[in-house]
């Protein structure tokens, strides 16, 4: 039997090793985590015209989601109903219908079986045709991005992504237009539990002086004082971190949007030019963080560094192994240059072959793998940094950490982790809307400081 | 430059020259000798990529991917370089200790183009890579390239490399094709 308050210890922030390792806890993420959450599918600018498909993951199950003759987004099972086979088996494309290899069963866009072959000769008219859709999947879109969900209970999109989707319009609407993601996606294996890089995306600037240092000495710049953690930083001046409800949660550090590209004019004039209706459109708090540097994830498994402008997905495949599939953010108000620069420099440090990507892989598979010792996995991880040092923030919703070096986010990941992990249904974790930031109790930290810096001011 | 057409083939003599260039190339990046590589084997004004291939049905007409798409490798000389000042700056902690990376190349096929000094060659390879105790992945693919003779030699003017893998079965792809 899992003991959820055992594996996670929110009032001590400490995680069991075991998460990262065991099947049976896998197993109840499949069901409780991806087949409960909205999950990433795809953008809309992949999925333009009628007939438009795209074939993705939601946990290990086969998805296709493909833009219907009516115009609206389905998404369904890749798989036959008749013996299970896939019914699509390109990464994307265009099509009027989706044909089962194996038989030939056909089926429309919007996943209704349509042609049966030998239908009247061996079925003698007798099949159910309308029986046999392919099972479909909710889906919903947020200023263009598309997820799914496979639970007919769970929040609509817009009040799973709740505050984060405030944070979220600073760039997916920005100065109006919003953007687009670049593909086709980047995919590759890596030998890690799929919450390593979703927690890393979603709170960790701490490593990036370390295990970035060789990438950072190399680019220089307003980044490169982080190499090694030689700089003697006001880090508490330099940016925040922010959990809100339902896990998701980013850092940001302050103006440093564009910090990890080398080559970078386009798109510097780009946020500068943008900024002022920024500011105007969505007011002075966003517009801070509208030139900063985000690491970020959507709970439970869709991560992405704004300003670098890299988009990943964790697909996992079983506890020790993901699919990471990476895109590249674009405003789609900039000229076709400038997406270009930021489409190279996005890959060329996040990417495949990524200068700053090749750093982290190691890190993320030994952090896995260790756990095989039954003694290692005995024992806990850790993820106090700066307990306390974080609350409700006048200005921002959710809980606001101190700086951008800290890990309130992967207290308020881990929080919700257990929260969804232990509870029976959505009903019980809407019952705990109003109480979930209650692990975070210096609800004056901010109100404080605040004024201790206006104190200072005077 | 990708697409510099291929006429007659080279002598079995410049066959010889290009495959003997190729396994020096092999040799100083498996000895981790990067920056005489990119001295001495790489021009200035080289592109050096890798784009990203989907699986697509037969029937779609969708265009071949440019270097104007999101790629892999997209670098000009002074990225490569970069990419070589990373390595040298000690602080990769995952190459220490170093990785063995050994390099099988192979079905080389040299062509004469309209420029006197340029030929695009075709190969093959297999790189091996392992790390660690028993870290081992296999990277199989093909590079179209075109090769400048300078003095004696060669440089390469133009790569593109093409994976047969659909998913990168490594945890990245920080080395040399």
């Amino acid at each position: 039997m899992i003991d959820m308050d055992k594996l996670v210890d929110i009032e001590n922030s400490t995680q069991s090793k075991q998460v990262f390792w065991d099947q049976d806890i896998y197993d109840l993420e499949l069901e409780r985590i991806f087949g409960r959450c909205w999950l990433f599918l795809a953008h809309e600018s992949q999925l333009e015209k009628p007939g438009d498909f795209f074939t993705t993951k939601m946990g290990e199950d086969s998805v296709i989601v493909v833009r219907h003759t009516d115009g609206s987004l389905k998404a369904f099972i890749n798989s036959c109903t008749h013996r299970g086979n896939s019914v699509c088996t390109a990464d994307s494309g265009n099509t009027k219908s989706f044909v089962c290899n194996y038989h030939g069963w056909v089926y429309s866009t919007d996943g209704s079986l349509v042609d049966v072959p030998l239908k009247e000769k061996c079925y003698h008219d007798e099949i159910d045709m309308a029986s046999l859709s392919l099972p479909s999947i909710r889906v919903d879109s947020y200023r263009g991005f598309v997820f799914g969900c496979f639970d007919e209970t769970a929040p609509s999109l817009v009040d799973f992504l709740g505050d984060w989707g405030w944070y979220l319009d600073t760039w997916m609407v920005g100065a109006g237009s919003g953007v687009e993601l670049v593909g086709p996606p980047m995919k590759s294996i890596l030998k890690c539990n799929w919450k390593v890089p979703a927690e890393n995306f979603v709170g960790d600037a701490y490593h990036v002086g370390w295990t970035h240092a060789s990438a950072l000495e190399m680019l220089g710049g307003e980044l490169g004082g982080l190499a090694g953690n030689r700089a003697n930083m006001p880090f508490d001046e330099l940016g925040i971190q922010i959990t809100t409800r339902h896990g998701h949660g980013f850092g940001v550090i302050d103006h440093a949007a564009v910090g990890i590209h080398e080559k970078r004019d386009g798109y510097l004039k780009f946020l500068q030019d943008t900024l002022p209706s920024v500011a105007e459109k969505l007011g002075q708090p966003r517009a801070k963080l509208y030139d900063g540097h985000w690491n970020c994830t959507t709970f439970p498994n869709c991560s992405f560094l704004y300003g670098t402008n890299i988009f990943k997905v964790w697909h996992p495949r079983g506890p020790h192994e993901i699919e990471v599939w990476s895109w590249v953010i674009v405003h789609k108000d900039m000229d076709d240059e400038t997406k270009r620069e930021v489409v190279k420099q996005a890959a060329r440090s996040f990417g495949t072959a990524g200068t700053l990507e090749s750093d982290d892989g190691d890190n993320m598979v030994n952090s896995t793998r260790n756990n095989q010792g039954r003694h290692t996995r005995a024992n806990n991880m850790d993820s106090r940094m700066a307990v306390g040092y974080e609350g409700p923030h006048p200005d921002y919703p959710g809980i606001v950490g101190s700086s951008f070096i800290g890990e309130t986010s992967y207290r308020g990941f881990y929080r919700f982790y257990q929260e969804i992990m232990s509870a029976d249904s959505w009903e019980a974790i809407r019952a705990k809307d109003d109480q979930w930031d209650d692990c975070f109790p210096n609800k004056d930290y901010w109100a404080k400081r605040l004024a201790a810096k206006a104190n200072v001011g005077e | 430059m990708h697409n510099l057409e291929a006429k007659e083939r080279v002598s079995m003599q410049l066959h010889y020259d290009v495959s003997q260039h190729y396994f020096h190339e092999a040799t100083l990046l498996q000895d981790r000798e990067f920056s005489q590589w990119l001295e001495t084997c790489v021009a200035k004004d080289v592109h050096y990529w890798m784009p990203v291939v989907e699986r697509r049905y037969v029937k779609d007409k969708r265009l071949e991917p440019s270097p104007n798409d999101m790629a892999i490798f997209n670098d000009n000389y002074d990225e490569l370089k970069q990419r070589v000042g990373r390595l040298g700056t000690g602080a990769v902690w995952m190459e220490n200790p170093p990785s063995s990376v050994r390099y099988l190349i192979t079905n080389v096929q040299a062509f004469h183009t309209d420029h006197a000094e340029e030929l695009v060659v075709l190969s093959n390879f297999v790189i091996v890579r392992n790390r660690s105790q028993l870290e081992h992945s296999e990277h199989v693919g093909c590079r179209r390239d075109v090769l400048r003779k300078v003095g004696d030699g060669f440089q390469l003017v133009s790569r593109k490399i093409t994976l047969d893998a659909r998913v990168t079965e490594d945890k990245n792809l920080y080395i040399f094709f």
